[in-house]
C-alpha cells in the first residue's frame, strides 16, 4: 500500500465522510424537494429551453413537426410591413413610462390621507383594493362598456352631451392614441389600490417620533412629507417600481377585451401579440420569438434596476 | 388646534369619499346594469340605475348558458390547485428552510430566477409539453400547469416564514427521536398557519380570474371552461349581451369579495413587500 502523507490521508477520511453527510442531507431532502422541483423542471425550466428552440423552427402543432428554420422568425418579426412588433414594443414601453408614476403618486397620495384619517380607514381601505382583485376580464370589459364610441357610453354622453366639452363623440377604442389612452386608464385605476395598501404597510413602519421631533423643530405638514415621509419609504417606491415594470410587459387582458390592438397593430402589446400569433395565425415559432425577446428585455430590466438598487443603498 | 385638526378630517373624508366614488362607479354601474332589460341597441341616453329592474340576465345566464357548470369548473380547478399547490410549497419550503442539503442555495438562486422572467412567455412550449402528455383540454393538464408555475413563488415565500420559526422549537421533537417529517408536521406546519392562508388566498384569487392559461390549454373543450373565459365569450364579435356579461360578471364577482372579507385577518400585505425587497 502506498505510504500516504499524514494530511492526505486525513484528507480522504474526512473526505469520504463528508461526501457520504452530503448525500445523506440530499436523501433527507429529497422527498420534501423532490415533487416540486420536478414540476419546475417540466414547466418552466425545460419549457425556456424549448422556447428557444420553438422560436428557432416552425411547429406545424396538428403533425406535431418542428423545422429548423434558423433565425426566420425573428427576420419576420422584426421586419414586417405593418411593423406590429415595434409597435407592441413600443406600447408596452409607454404603458410603464405612463401607468407607473400615476399609480405611485396616487397610491402614495391616498395612503397618506387613509393613514391620517382617525376613523374609517378600514373601510376606505378595503373599498380602494376592490378594483385590484376584480378580475381583468371584468373591469376590462365594464370599461369597454363605459368607454364606448358614439353616444350609448357613458363618457362619450357626459363629454358631449351634459358637460359640452366636445363637439362631437369620440370613438375611443378604434383609434391608435384614445385607445392606448383607455387601456392605460383601466391600468392606473385597477392598481392604485394595490400601491396604496403597499404604501400603507410602509406608512405604518414609521416611528411617530421622527414626525413629533420634526414638529417641535418647527416643521410645516408639507416639510414632514417631503423630509421625513417620502424619503423612508424608499424601500416601498423601489419595490413597487420594480413590480410595476414588470408588470407593464405583461399586460395583455386590456388590449384583449378593450381594443384587440386595433387600430392595425397600433394598440397592441407584445403578449398580445404573442397570443395572436401564436393562436389566430398559428404562427407558434414566432410566438416563442416574441416570448423570447420579451423575457430577456425583462430580465434586462430587472437586472439593472437591481443594480441600481443595491448602489441607492 | 383642535378645530383645525377637525377641519382637516372633515376635508380627508370628503375627498377619499368623492375617490372612493370615481373607483366605485364602474362598480355600481355593473351592478346596476346587471338588472337592465337589455334590448338590442344600448339604451339612450346612458344610465347608471335601469327604468325597471328585472331578474332576466341572471335568469337566462342560469338556465340558457349554464353559468353553473362553469362555475362549478372554475371552482373545481380553483380549489384542487390551492390545495396541491399549497401542499408542495410547504415541503419545498420547508426542504429549503430546515434541511441544509448540498446545492441548496444555487437551486433556490434558480427557483428566483425563474420568478424574474414572467411565466406566461414560457405558455408555448408548455403547451407542446402538455399536448405531448395528452393534457390538452383537460382539467387535470391545466391544474398540474397552475401547480407547477406557482411553485418558485409560493416556495420563496413559505421559506422566509418558515426560517423565522426558531429552531429551538425544534429540538424538542428531535429528542424524543423525532425524524424531518416529524419536525414538519408538528411544529412548522401548524405554526405555518398564517403564511399558508395568505398563500392560499393569493392562488385562489389568482386561479379563479386567469383567463389566458385556460383559454390556452382548455382551448376547444367547450364544457370545461371556467368564468372568465365565458364571460369572454359573452362578448363576442357582434352583438355583446351586456346584461349577461354584467350578471355573470357579479356572480364571479361575489366569491372573490366573500374571500377577500375573510381574509383580512390573514392577509400578509406587509410581508409581500418584505420579501419582495431582501430577496
Amino acid at each position: 500500500m502506498e505510504k500516504l502523507s499524514y494530511a492526505e490521508s486525513t484528507n480522504m477520511r474526512y473526505g469520504r465522510r463528508r461526501t457520504r453527510q452530503e448525500l445523506r442531507t440530499v436523501a433527507q431532502a429529497l422527498p420534501f424537494v423532490l415533487p416540486g422541483l420536478i414540476l419546475v423542471c417540466v414547466f418552466i425550466l425545460y419549457p425556456m429551453l424549448k422556447n428557444i428552440q420553438i422560436s428557432l423552427s416552425e411547429y406545424k402543432i396538428v403533425e406535431g413537426k418542428m423545422d429548423f428554420v434558423g433565425f426566420d422568425n425573428y427576420k419576420e418579426l422584426f421586419t414586417e410591413p405593418q411593423r406590429r412588433f415595434w409597435y407592441a414594443y413600443r406600447n408596452n414601453i409607454l404603458y410603464a413610462v405612463v401607468t407607473t408614476p400615476a399609480i405611485m403618486l396616487f397610491g402614495l397620495i391616498f395612503a397618506a390621507m387613509i393613514n391620517s384619517m382617525k376613523k374609517n380607514q378600514v373601510f376606505f381601505r378595503t373599498m380602494y383594493y376592490l378594483p385590484v382583485i376584480t378580475s381583468w376580464i371584468i373591469v376590462g370589459l365594464v370599461f369597454k362598456y363605459l368607454f364606448n364610441g358614439g353616444n350609448r357610453g357613458m363618457v362619450n354622453y357626459f363629454i358631449v352631451d351634459v358637460l359640452h366639452l366636445a363637439p362631437d363623440y369620440i370613438n375611443w377604442l378604434k383609434h391608435e392614441w384614445t385607445g392606448n389612452f383607455v387601456i392605460w386608464l383601466l391600468g392606473i385605476w385597477k392598481n392604485i389600490g394595490w400601491a396604496m395598501v403597499i404604501y400603507l404597510a410602509g406608512l405604518q413602519g414609521i416611528p411617530n417620533e421622527l414626525y413629533e421631533s420634526a414638529e417641535i423643530e418647527g416643521a410645516n405638514a408639507f416639510q414632514k412629507f417631503t423630509k421625513i415621509t417620502f424619503l423612508l419609504l424608499r424601500p416601498t417606491h423601489f419595490f413597487l417600481i420594480v413590480q410595476l415594470l414588470i408588470g407593464s410587459f405583461n399586460v395583455f387582458l386590456q388590449v384583449l377585451v378593450l381594443t384587440g390592438g386595433d387600430p392595425q397593430g397600433r394598440t397592441s402589446v407584445l403578449q398580445y401579440l404573442l397570443y395572436d400569433r401564436s393562436f389566430s395565425l398559428f404562427e407558434f415559432g414566432q410566438g416563442a420569438a416574441i416570448g423570447l425577446v420579451t423575457g430577456i428585455s425583462i430580465f434586462i430590466v430587472t437586472v439593472i434596476l437591481n443594480k441600481f438598487l443595491r448602489s441607492e443603498q | 388646534m383642535n378645530v383645525r385638526k377637525s377641519v382637516s378630517q372633515i376635508v380627508l373624508m370628503i375627498i377619499l369619499v368623492l375617490g372612493l366614488f370615481i373607483f366605485a362607479v364602474p362598480f355600481i354601474f355593473m351592478v346596476s346594469n346587471s338588472f337592465e332589460k337589455f334590448t338590442f341597441s344600448l339604451p339612450f341616453p346612458p344610465r347608471l340605475f335601469p327604468k325597471e329592474f328585472v331578474w332576466d340576465n341572471y335568469l337566462e345566464i342560469l338556465n340558457k348558458q349554464k353559468i353553473c357548470r362553469y362555475f362549478f369548473n372554475s371552482v373545481v380547478v380553483t380549489v384542487l390547485t390551492t390545495f396541491f399547490g399549497v401542499t408542495l410549497a410547504a415541503l419545498s419550503a420547508y426542504g429549503f428552510a430546515r434541511i441544509n442539503f448540498k446545492g441548496r442555495e444555487p437551486l433556490f438562486k434558480i427557483y428566483l430566477f425563474t420568478l424574474m422572467v414572467p411565466g406566461v412567455l414560457n405558455i408555448i412550449p408548455q403547451f407542446a409539453i402538455l399536448n405531448s402528455l395528452h393534457l390538452i383540454s383537460t382539467h387535470q393538464g391545466l391544474i398540474l400547469l397552475y401547480v407547477g408555475t406557482g411553485i418558485c413563488g409560493t416556495t420563496f415565500f413559505l421559506r422566509g416564514f418558515m426560517e423565522s420559526v426558531p429552531k429551538e422549537l425544534d429540538e424538542s421533537v428531535v429528542m424524543d427521536g423525532g425524524s424531518h417529517w416529524t419536525i414538519f408536521s408538528k411544529i412548522l406546519l401548524p405554526l405555518s398557519k398564517p403564511a399558508l392562508a395568505t398563500i392560499s388566498v393569493m392562488m385562489m384569487q389568482g386561479t379563479w380570474d386567469d383567463y389566458f392559461t385556460a383559454k390556452v390549454i382548455l382551448g376547444s373543450n367547450e364544457k370545461l371552461f371556467t368564468m372568465p373565459i365565458m364571460i369572454q365569450r359573452l362578448h363576442g364579435q357582434h352583438a355583446t349581451k351586456w346584461g349577461l356579461v354584467f350578471a355573470a360578471s357579479i356572480l364571479m364577482l361575489i366569491p372573490v369579495i366573500i374571500l377577500y372579507v375573510i381574509s383580512q385577518k390573514y392577509f400578509v400585505v406587509g410581508g409581500i413587500s418584505e420579501g419582495g425587497i431582501k430577496g
